[in-house]
């Protein structure tokens, strides 16, 4: 899903300053389906890892594979179906404030050239796949900041992709707001998709017992694999936690929203194949 | 590209025009403003053209000759006149025609000259004449030149209207120069003033751009509604320029011809101005054809640098 070979990243110095090592000696591999923190303090390199694996930014040396992309190739113009394969989320939301709730998914789609028809099956899906339903016609000031997140979330899984990223998602929010998003993120990850949560929470990291990569001073400084949490029973440790409360939205199979299920299917497969690169606009 | 995309597109760069509405108008009043100025410039360069097209058109040379000519030489003369580069018609003028032109002009006083009216009257002090006129009056001193070549001594007087010519090609190179200099100075000012006004509104959706980079939108359907935004504006300027222009030049063509003038110089420009019906098409095509490329290079312009993401 994700490879780092031997990646450096130098920004250029302007004038007198001198040149910054962002990342260097970089080598990790997220497979598919893993849940994975990346956690460092800032300007311990983790916006450059980002950047990176999204090719805002192309690696000074070494080589970055993301979903089949090799970045260091990868031309201009294919970098907008790399990123149909990535759903990204930040910290500050990245809502536009004169949708609806509604319009800001449907968003993503329309500016990727998806037909009308399909938009108005999608949205409704990932809305009620994030549980704001109800709330699709709200602006996002009208939302809380738990709720708006959630709006990002469900763009970001617009698409279908094989790949979130969540940059700090829950840090402008309340913490007991950022355990629900942890938690349909996680729901999302038990179906299939691989999560990449960047932060610099060292407990929100901790807390769920995942894979833990620590960047510091631009490198990676510890890779501590995901463990089971010691007073449950691994058949407890298996099953997320919004499923046991009734709520998980990652489960489209659930016979309780049948209807749910029947339209989401169809749009994954499609999207999948636009991110490698066999659509064009 | 889908349907729903276009109209989507479309209704997007409407969208960004209504909400900048302020800066929409500006934007369009300064390209209407360039598009005047440079209509205007245009349709006095054609003007003047035609006026000197007009007037070398009428631009004759007077060869006067020598009684001595012998009626061979005159046809010989004819022929190589005729065959002359830049020569657009010649007359030859007998001597007896002079006289019946000049009783002619002379009106109810015609009858002075009765005396030396007549074929091969001995008594006529009126010369032989060719008269000549040019295609290009620019190239008129040449002209006359190689035909005062060819009669030698048979000519005894050679009237030229050379400074006339001469003053009205340097008017016409003029204004052809003025002309364009304007069009081309106005066009980058139009194209600057535009790709101001796009790159507010760029400015001020600077985060959906990103927003559109980040969900895999391509640079090209990114920029489309800002093109659809400048071309429209464009557009409309075009459609107002040509208004204001056109408007004006009928109204011009109207009163040229309605007015009942004695002035030489009027009358002359009345049977050489463009007519409003010939100018109106090109006008109003080339207005808004320019006012769009216009638009739509300001545009290219001002966006680029906002698509580095």
């Amino acid at each position: 899903m994700i490879r780092f070979e031997n990646v450096k990243k130098v920004y250029p110095g302007t004038g007198k300053s001198p040149d910054i090592v962002a990342l260097q000696n970089v080598n990790l591999h997220i497979g598919k389906g893993e849940f994975v923190f990346v956690l460092g303090h800032s300007g311990a390199g983790k916006s450059t890892f980002l950047k990176l694996i999204l090719r805002e930014e192309a690696a000074t040396e070494g080589r970055v594979i993301v979903n089949g992309w090799d970045l260091s190739t990868i031309k201009n113009r294919e970098i907008p179906y790399l990123r149909r394969g990535l759903g990204v989320v930040f910290q500050d939301f990245r809502l536009i404030p004169t949708m609806t709730a509604y319009e800001n998914v449907a968003f993503a789609m329309r500016v990727t050239n998806i037909p009308e028809k399909q938009i108005k099956r999608r949205v409704p899906y990932v809305l009620n796949l994030v549980g704001l339903r109800d709330k699709a016609y709200s602006l996002p000031q009208e939302l809380s900041g738990g709720e708006q997140q959630r709006i990002a979330l469900a763009r970001a899984l617009v698409h279908s992709p094989p790949i979130i990223i969540a940059d700090e998602p829950t840090g402008n929010i309340d913490p007991e707001l950022g355990v629900e998003i942890m938690e349909l993120l996680q729901a999302i990850n038990t179906v299939g998709t691989t999560v990449v949560v960047v932060t610099h929470e060292r407990d929100l990291a901790l807390r769920f017992h995942k894979r833990v990569i620590t960047i510091d001073h631009g490198e990676v400084v510890a890779d501590a694999p995901a463990a089971p949490r010691r007073r449950r029973t691994p058949a407890e440790a298996a099953a997320p936690t919004a499923a046991q409360r009734g709520s998980a939205p990652g489960q489209p199979a659930r016979p309780a929203r049948p209807a749910a299920a029947r339209t989401g299917r169809p749009a994954a497969p499609r999207h999948t194949g636009a991110a490698k690169g066999g659509e064009q606009p | 590209m889908k349907w729903s995309s276009f109209q989507y597109l479309v209704k997007q760069g409407w969208h960004s025009m209504v909400a900048n509405r302020l800066m929409t108008l500006a934007s369009m009043g300064v390209l209407t403003a360039c598009l005047f100025i440079t209509g205007v410039a245009a349709l006095l360069s054609l003007n003047v053209n035609s006026f000197v097209d007009y007037l070398g058109s009428k631009n004759e040379v007077v060869f006067f000759l020598e009684d001595t000519a012998t009626d061979e030489q005159v046809q010989a003369l004819a022929a190589q006149i005729d065959a002359t580069d830049n020569v657009a018609a010649s007359t030859y003028i007998s001597k007896a025609q002079a006289v019946e032109e000049m009783r002619q002009d002379l009106g109810e006083n015609s009858d002075l000259l009765d005396s030396f009216a007549g074929e091969d009257n001995p008594s006529n002090p009126l010369p032989a004449s060719f008269r000549v006129s040019v295609e290009d009056p620019a190239l008129m001193d040449q002209t006359v030149q190689t035909i005062r070549s060819y009669g030698g001594d048979l000519f005894y007087r050679v009237e030229a209207p050379s400074e006339l010519g001469d003053a009205m090609v340097t008017v016409r190179r003029v204004a052809n120069l003025v002309g364009w200099g304007l069009v081309a100075v106005l066009g980058v000012v139009s194209v600057v003033v535009i790709s101001n006004t796009i790159k507010l509104t760029v400015f001020a959706r600077r985060k959906e751009i990103n927003i559109m980079k980040f969900v895999g939108a391509t640079n090209a359907f990114i920029r489309l509604p800002f093109f659809v935004e400048g071309m429209t504006v464009g557009a409309l300027a075009g459609v107002l320029a040509t208004a204001l222009v056109g408007g004006g030049y009928y109204a011009m063509d109207r009163s040229f011809h309605a007015a009942d003038s004695y002035s030489v110089l009027l009358v002359e420009f009345q049977q050489c101005m463009i007519p409003f019906s010939a100018v109106i098409l090109p006008l109003a095509g080339g207005f808004i054809l320019f006012g769009m490329f216009i638009g739509g290079m300001g545009c290219a312009a001002s966006i680029r640098r906002h698509l580095k993401v």
